[in-house]
């Protein structure tokens, strides 16, 4: 079963602010004309606007359009209260993203109601429980990828199943394009082979599609789209990192060097809360003209400090060799390792360095980010603001265990305080309900 | 319009044992007393180590964001609407 809130952080500031029903709203990133619109409302969506639109495009499309900038920490306490419903019907729930889950019921006793009367009863509680205003389509099917497929069929509040019967005529109804994970270069390879549509991809044979896609990519596909289980596969984290939109114009590292390091702070802060360390930090610059830089660089020792890997990130920032204005820059801390213990040097205090980083991170998460600034950072105006990320939430999943009072990884048990490294791992078993 | 403020205000606020609701009654601003219709949204946010309660409420004519600081017990209003656009 796949969960889609509708026009998620729309959906939630209507929830909040009842003045806001039934009015087209939209949520940008920022709120000045330049903003990109990040989430329409339903009722924005049928006069044309839509997501990646400047707010001064979807003001020319609706003039009455009410902007709001995105609140994070209400939808982030949305999504818990998500998750605490739906783990009463199975514990194999998994977040895609920050408004989708992925439900397998398979095995559980709410399975045995049926699938559409579950889907119906959530809905109901949804709306009884978390708010009123909230509304979810949802697609079942045999797989996650027809779930998905399905929870898209029909907006706002939609119910659709997918199965054996009308697998084929749904997939009549979609074009290539539109099929989550094939865009223009993959429409274009399935093209040279002969495949226009959906229903000719799902009636090709898997030695067409492996040729199409030239490796095992096109045997997941037909594995996929025949309703098989291909998608379940949990990965672990690859890197933390944070970015920045710059509203000036900057060029010379020199004006970069202070925004760099609080990047690096909360990049590598949020990483040691997590218990990893890392071994390699890379370096993104997109620039005003819409050229892009970007650098990555592996170190023999593992980093933690936040200076060691300003040093690394210092170095790469002055290895660009463009000094054109800079539209945005991120970085990110890549080959990551549990830090279960710390190899001591000849030359430096290890464990001295860890101490330090530990007591600033207390002292920041007691009283507020950057209580503890970097000297570096002294004159920076901005602040970076927090938003959601797109897609998977890694970190967040720490936080609704904690939430739950489970001690996870740093987060403290909401009803102990004690912390733990208890390791919480999500497994979906492989079904298929055809042949 | 949509107007972002930061000023002390003052809550009514009821708990009912029965049901184990909190939801404020009444907020008074800027002299005039409003009665609370509706609460759209109650969520948490940590700042540090404190919890703050972040009350989406409606009345009559305005919307209210109302943030109780549990640290302080004190009520601060964040943001004061009327559903139009600015």
């Amino acid at each position: 079963m796949h969960l889609d809130l509708n026009s998620c952080f729309a959906t939630i500031e209507q929830q909040a602010n009842p003045k806001l029903r039934g009015k087209p709203i939209a949520v940008a990133a920022y709120a000045a004309p330049s903003g990109c619109i990040i989430a329409p409302s339903v009722e924005a969506k049928d006069q044309g606007v839509k997501v990646g639109m400047r707010v001064k495009e979807g003001k020319l499309l609706c003039p009455n359009l009410i902007v709001l900038t995105p609140d994070p920490w209400k939808y982030r306490n949305i999504h818990i209260k998500f998750r605490h419903l739906l783990e009463e019907y199975t514990d194999h729930v998994v977040p895609k993203s920050i408004d989708e889950f992925v439900l397998d019921l398979e095995g559980c006793p709410s399975f045995s109601k049926g699938m559409v009367i579950v889907a119906k009863e959530i809905k109901e509680r949804i709306k009884k429980e978390v708010g009123e205003w909230l509304r979810v389509s949802i697609g079942i099917g045999p797989n996650r990828f027809l779930a998905k497929l399905g929870a898209g069929l029909h907006n706002p509040d939609g119910l659709d199943v997918i199965d054996a019967g009308n697998v084929k005529k749904i997939y009549g109804h979609f074009p290539l394009m539109s099929i989550c994970g094939i865009k223009t270069n993959n429409v274009a390879r399935l093209n040279q082979y002969g495949i226009f549509t959906t229903l000719d991809f799902y009636q090709a044979p898997v030695w067409k599609l492996k040729a199409a896609f030239a490796s095992i990519v096109g045997y997941y596909w037909y594995v996929r789209l025949h309703g098989w289980e291909i998608d379940d596969v949990e990965f672990g984290r690859g890197s933390f990192g944070n970015s920045y939109a710059l509203p000036d114009i900057r060029s010379t590292p020199e004006e970069l060097f202070p925004l760099l390091m609080k990047l690096v702070e909360k990049s590598g802060s949020r990483m040691r809360k997590n218990g990893y360390r890392a071994r390699g930090v890379h370096l993104s610059i997109l620039y005003r003209d819409g050229c892009h830089w970007h650098r990555g660089v592996t170190v023999s020792e593992y980093l933690f400090d936040t200076r060691d890997m300003y040093k690394v990130a210092y170095r790469i920032l002055c290895m660009s060799p463009y000094h054109t204005p800079v539209a945005n820059v991120a970085v990110s801390c890549f080959s990551l390792e549990k830090s279960l213990y710390t190899q001591e040097h000849l030359f430096s205090d290890m464990e001295k360095k860890a101490r330090l980083a530990k007591a600033l991170d207390a002292i920041n998460d007691k009283w507020g980010d950057f209580v503890i600034t970097p000297g570096r950072m002294m004159g920076l105006q901005e602040k970076i603001v927090d938003r959601v990320a797109f897609g998977n939430i890694k970190e967040f999943e720490d936080m609704v265990l904690a939430s739950k009072g489970v001690a996870f990884k740093g987060y403290p048990c909401r009803q102990t305080g004690l912390r733990s490294q208890f390791f919480y791992t999500c497994f979906i078993p492989k079904s298929c309900f055809w042949t | 319009m949509i107007q972002k403020i930061q000023a002390p205000i003052s809550v009514a606020l009821v708990f009912n044992h029965k049901t184990r609701e909190v939801k404020p009654v009444k907020v008074l601003w800027e002299g005039r007393l409003y009665r609370i219709t509706r609460i759209g949204l109650h969520h948490t946010v940590r700042q540090g180590r404190t919890l703050l309660h972040v009350f989406s409420v409606e009345s009559e004519s305005l919307f209210f964001r109302l943030v109780l600081n549990t640290e302080l017990l004190s009520w601060t209003v964040e943001e004061i609407a009327d559903g139009e656009s600015n």
